[in-house]
């Protein structure tokens, strides 16, 4: 089932620069898709309109077959969005607090809160961590953090923009092993990142894009070889001829 | 980071902390104000229950010493200020400057009921966790149905969550400046501009990720009401606070 679907998707910004130009896209549960492309290819972008931060200035985003602008609130429920900098997305003073606001926007009711954030915290291996203050934690930490902030929020699909950025090796993979296993829950990810070779080997689909276009989309073997044309550094492991190994491994 | 440390909370299991902290901030408003009125005798008293208290509590008082020291410095601002300028009979007279005793007086009590407040709140802070603080804060705002309450709530847990990432951001700025040689340039007006002007433009550009962020995540201010709830022990805490308010004004 389609659980996103792009119709003819183009966005303008309030100078007239062309943000996206007319993205035709169609996106199974349990996917994980990687959104490759150089800076201002309109990665960002388009993830903004999945759960309506822009909307589409031409064409509609339609998540589980409701048009994003007509349910607004339901579309950021089940898009989860892990944005690039970890530190402006921490709102709340404790880590507990940060992950309890999500759910508390959603006005569910204390005990279920409480219940959600023990989860999400669990998940992200941040328990022993609760009652601590958001600027005090690593990297890999504060990223995690975003995530169970999304996760307490329940969502279907979880989208990550440039998850790996400003991580070192050890956060890199922190956030990684987190990835695969909300992969293996069930969730549907969509990841974008201009250094596709973190995750690639993980990826069951991969999109490219250039100028506001999705100029390659399929199985990522099948076009790996030609990323460097379009601005995408190519795995290493895909120079050399060999396939492209996890970063876990 | 340090100079932040001591505004934080400390997980602990003392009465301090399991208290409501409606009443704690009860009480703080209500000492502090008794501390105000306090004379010499009385604050006698009342620095020995606030030592007594801090130790219960474990607040680190020698580590935090050192976080305190600009306050320090205002304090001894504020006591040659009062010994300056209050009029009385001269205890040291040298040219034009001339302190008095009833100045030395007058600053001795201002600075220690000033060192009494901020100790109160340290002991309130390093006991409660901030999102009790905003609770209490939301809850007080209740009667007053024309102020934003939660969006006052709101704007608290934000102010204490970037507080010590603006911080930081002042810190970087003033480093890769340093690093540029500012420090050649001995107009302080000029780098302060030069200093502000980035870190402004940068808490800007944060706080419109920010918005983004928590409108992400459905931010609305019909949101959970936070739970609050009081004992019987409350109310022996006040009982005695209320007492023990009234024997500092009588002495």
């Amino acid at each position: 089932m389609n659980i996103i679907e792009i119709k003819n998707l183009s966005h303008s910004f309030l100078d007239g620069t062309l943000g996206i130009d007319g993205i035709n896209l169609s996106i199974n549960e349990g996917e994980f898709i990687v959104i490759g492309g150089q800076n201002g290819s309109g990665k960002t972008t388009l993830l903004k309109h999945l759960n309506g931060l822009l909307l589409p200035t031409m064409g509609a985003v339609l998540i589980e077959g409701v048009e994003v602008s007509r349910n607004i609130k339901k579309a950021r429920q089940i898009v989860g969005m892990v944005f690039q900098n970890a530190d402006s997305q921490i709102v709340g003073e404790t880590v507990y607090a940060d992950v309890a606001f999500g759910p508390e926007n959603l006005c569910l009711d204390r005990q279920e809160i409480e219940k959600r954030v023990s989860t999400a915290l669990e998940l992200v291996g941040l328990t022993l961590h609760a009652d601590k203050r958001p600027h005090l934690l690593s990297g890999g930490e504060k990223r995690r953090l975003s995530i169970a902030g999304i996760l307490a929020m329940e969502p279907k699909v979880i989208v990550f923009d440039e998850p790996f950025s400003s991580l070192d090796y050890p956060g890199v993979r922190q956030v990684l092993e987190q990835i695969i296993s909300l992969h293996q829950s069930g969730h549907t990810i969509i990841i974008t990142t201009h250094d596709i070779e973190k995750v690639i080997a993980h990826a069951n689909r991969l999109l490219i894009m250039q100028d506001g276009k999705v100029v390659r989309d399929g199985m990522p073997d099948k076009f790996l070889q030609e990323a460097e044309v379009f601005g995408v550094r190519a795995p290493c492991a895909t120079r050399l001829g060999v396939e492209v190994a996890s970063w876990l491994s | 980071m340090a100079e932040l440390t001591v505004l934080s909370y400390r997980c602990g299991k003392s009465i301090l902390h399991k208290l409501d902290v409606r009443f704690k901030l009860f009480f703080l408003i209500l000492i502090s104000f008794t501390v105000i009125k306090a004379e010499f005798t009385a604050l006698f008293f009342i620095s020995f229950v606030l030592i007594s208290v801090l130790v219960y509590i474990r607040f680190p008082i020698i580590s935090s010493s050192k976080d305190l020291r600009y306050f320090f410095i205002l304090i001894l601002l504020v006591f040659f200020a009062r010994a300056f300028s209050t009029p009385g009979s001269a205890l040291i007279e040298w040219r034009f400057i001339v302190i008095s005793k009833q100045g030395v007086y007058e600053g001795l009590l201002v600075c220690w009921r000033l060192l009494l407040v901020v100790l109160l709140s340290l002991s309130f802070v390093s006991t409660t966790r901030p999102s009790e603080i905003k609770a209490a804060v939301e809850w007080f705002l209740i009667p007053f149905p024309f102020i934003p309450r939660k969006r006052i709530a709101i704007m608290m847990s934000l102010i204490m969550r970037f507080m010590p990432v603006i911080y930081e951001q002042v810190k970087d700025t003033a480093d890769a400046q340093r690093a540029r040689g500012i420090e050649n340039r001995k107009n302080p007006i000029y780098r302060l501009i030069k200093l502000l002007i980035p870190v402004i433009r940068r808490t800007f550009e944060g706080a419109d990720d920010l918005a983004l962020a928590m409108e992400a995540r459905c931010f609305s201010e019909n949101r959970t009401d936070p739970v609050l709830s009081s004992s019987r022990k409350d109310w022996i805490v006040f009982f005695v606070v209320i007492c023990l308010c009234i024997v500092i004004i009588k002495i």
